[in-house]
């Protein structure tokens, strides 16, 4: 199958321009034969929103940008980032994953991150699942974000069997001495190495570029293998279109030498957390 | 605290650039001291907007600083932007005929505000953003005016230190004549930052570097070999600056407050 990452710079707080960018890489996409198109967090409305959040909040089965998206979707697969408006007046940080021209799945947001430079808690409602789904392609899971850098969200979709594990991200880049990159991109590509190859799925992380209120959002969009190789990698802080082929045998190829999700224990796991949580202090 | 200097040369050009094609300006101004914070901050405008997009105003106060206004004039001229003189001299003259001091603080601070309103005026006649030239070792220690120096549109430099800065300058080939320079805030012949603040720049973003990015605890600072007195000074000097660096506070009483609870973004829209 051929996946392609839209590693764009949407416009903060305008839903048409940013439908008309959508419009412009599906095109794109289809023009190369692309299966699975997929954008950034957020990639409809921006990330730094704040105020804005109910401005631009998206109810997901009357919205007519959301219809379109979905009819185009008859061509293409695609995900991409939103504020959903899904109970009235609770706004959610949402990537959806359209296919055929329907919905297949809604990921919202679980950790918001809410600390130093991040204030997601204080304009999101926090999303209660990790959801694997299947899709024309096999099964998937999404996380957006700081989602990815909970190992514990991680293993709920490698429990629940996602073959394909997509990120979509809006992370600035955080600190200079790196070579050809800000350090925290570096973060990044090890939990996606590190998923990968322990989940024996295909990482796909679609990270975003440009600047919104001084914070520079440091793009490496990448693709690692079911074994943990870097398949694929988009250039960090410029704008790219990333296309990549992907084999969806080297998932097999994977588990035949690596018998993780054979051995996997998540009863155990489960029974163990329960302990955990039953000890806590009142 | 060693930067890759062409990692952050492609950041800060691509901020410029950024910023001033969003709310459509073409041209960044900026008041060229012949320092060498200004001379980065012209330097990378040169390369982000192309050197004919860049306007900087050299403003003395007479000739008590002709060494800069001749360097500020060559570098100007060797990156090829537009540049123009501009004595402040009548201007601030005439305020002190009327309120005299001997207070060469004040004198300071008339004259970096005298430079921010033509700034500002050239930035309307020319249809400019003007680019701010205040380091973070500054704007930490609030060593600057405020309403003064520290007014600008947008800020590439702020979030590097002074040491940061030497390293980048380096990297974009500005004159030796003008990085071996001791730096000064230019208010009167023979001041200097450290002179002033009383200790080096070497030591001050030491230290505020353990403080601010590191977040470690003054105690650790100091059991690492720095004198308590020093961290103390810089710690009181962060602290009693805060305003420098904030909007005017505003009382809330409302429901939705400007500075409060009223969170717009800046790029709205861009």
């Amino acid at each position: 199958m051929k996946v392609a990452l839209a590693q764009i710079s949407p416009h903060l707080g305008d839903l048409e321009k940013n439908f008309e960018l959508h419009i412009k890489y599906i095109k794109k996409a289809k023009k190369k034969n692309v299966d699975l198109l997929i954008f950034p967090e957020l990639s409809l409305t921006g990330y730094t929103l704040k105020d804005l959040v109910e401005e631009v909040a998206l109810p997901l089965e009357t919205n007519t940008f959301i219809n379109q998206l979905k009819t185009a979707s008859c061509d293409l697969s695609l995900v991409f980032g939103f504020v959903e408006e899904k109970e009235r007046g609770l706004y959610y940080n949402s990537a959806a994953f359209l296919a055929e021209g329907k919905i297949l799945h809604v990921h919202r947001k679980v950790f918001l991150p809410t600390f130093g430079m991040f204030e997601e808690g204080k304009f999101y409602a926090q999303g209660k699942n990790f959801h694997t789904f299947s899709t024309p392609f096999g099964n998937a899971g999404m996380m957006i974000c700081r989602d990815f850098l909970s190992y514990g969200a991680c293993y709920l979709l490698f429990a629940g069997d996602s073959e394909i594990i997509i990120v979509i991200s809006a992370a600035p880049g955080r600190g200079i001495t790196g070579k050809e990159s800000y350090e925290t991109s570096r973060m990044w590509e090890s939990m996606g190495e590190t998923i990968s190859r322990f989940s024996n799925a295909f990482l796909i992380y679609c990270n975003r570029v440009g600047f919104e209120d001084g914070k520079h959002f440091a793009g490496g969009s990448f693709i690692y293998s079911p074994l943990g190789q870097l398949v694929a990698k988009a250039s960090y802080l410029d704008k790219d279109f990333l296309i990549q082929e992907i084999n969806l045998n080297d998932i097999r190829e994977a588990r035949k030498k690596w018998s993780y999700k054979r051995d996997d224990k998540p009863e155990v796991i489960l029974e163990a957390l329960k302990r955990i949580i039953k000890n806590y202090e009142d | 605290m060693k930067i890759n200097e062409p990692f952050v040369e492609k950041i800060l050009t691509t901020f410029i650039n950024e910023e001033l094609s969003k709310f459509q300006y073409k041209k960044g101004i900026l008041g060229l001291s012949g320092g060498l914070d200004s001379s980065v901050c012209a330097s990378l405008a040169a390369k982000a907007l192309k050197p004919g997009n860049v306007f900087a105003l050299i403003m003395p106060y007479g000739k008590i600083f002709s060494d800069d206004v001749k360097e500020a004039q060559k570098l100007a001229q060797a990156l090829g932007i537009k540049f123009k003189i501009i004595d402040i001299t009548p201007m601030v003259d005439i305020y002190f005929s009327n309120h005299p001091t001997e207070d060469r603080i004040l004198k300071g601070n008339k004259m970096a505000r005298e430079r921010m309103s033509i700034l500002y005026d050239f930035s309307a006649r020319e249809k400019g953003l003007i680019l701010g030239t205040s380091n973070k070792t500054e704007l930490l220690l609030g060593y600057g005016t405020i309403h003064g120096d520290m007014a600008c549109a947008i800020n590439p430099l702020g979030d590097l230190y002074k040491t940061q800065l030497k390293q980048l300058a380096k990297h974009l080939g500005i004159p030796e004549k003008i990085r071996k320079k001791t730096p000064s805030a230019g208010l009167w012949a023979g001041q200097t930052d450290e002179k002033e603040i009383g200790l080096d720049y070497n030591k001050i973003d030491k230290i505020l570097f353990h403080l601010v990015d590191k977040r470690m605890p003054k105690k650790e600072i100091i059991a690492s070999g720095f004198k308590k007195t020093d961290v103390d000074k810089i710690i009181s000097l962060i602290k009693n600056s805060e305003f420098k660096r904030k909007l005017p506070i505003i009382p809330k009483i409302s429901a939705r407050t400007i500075g409060h609870d009223f969170l717009l973004p800046y790029d709205w829209g861009k």
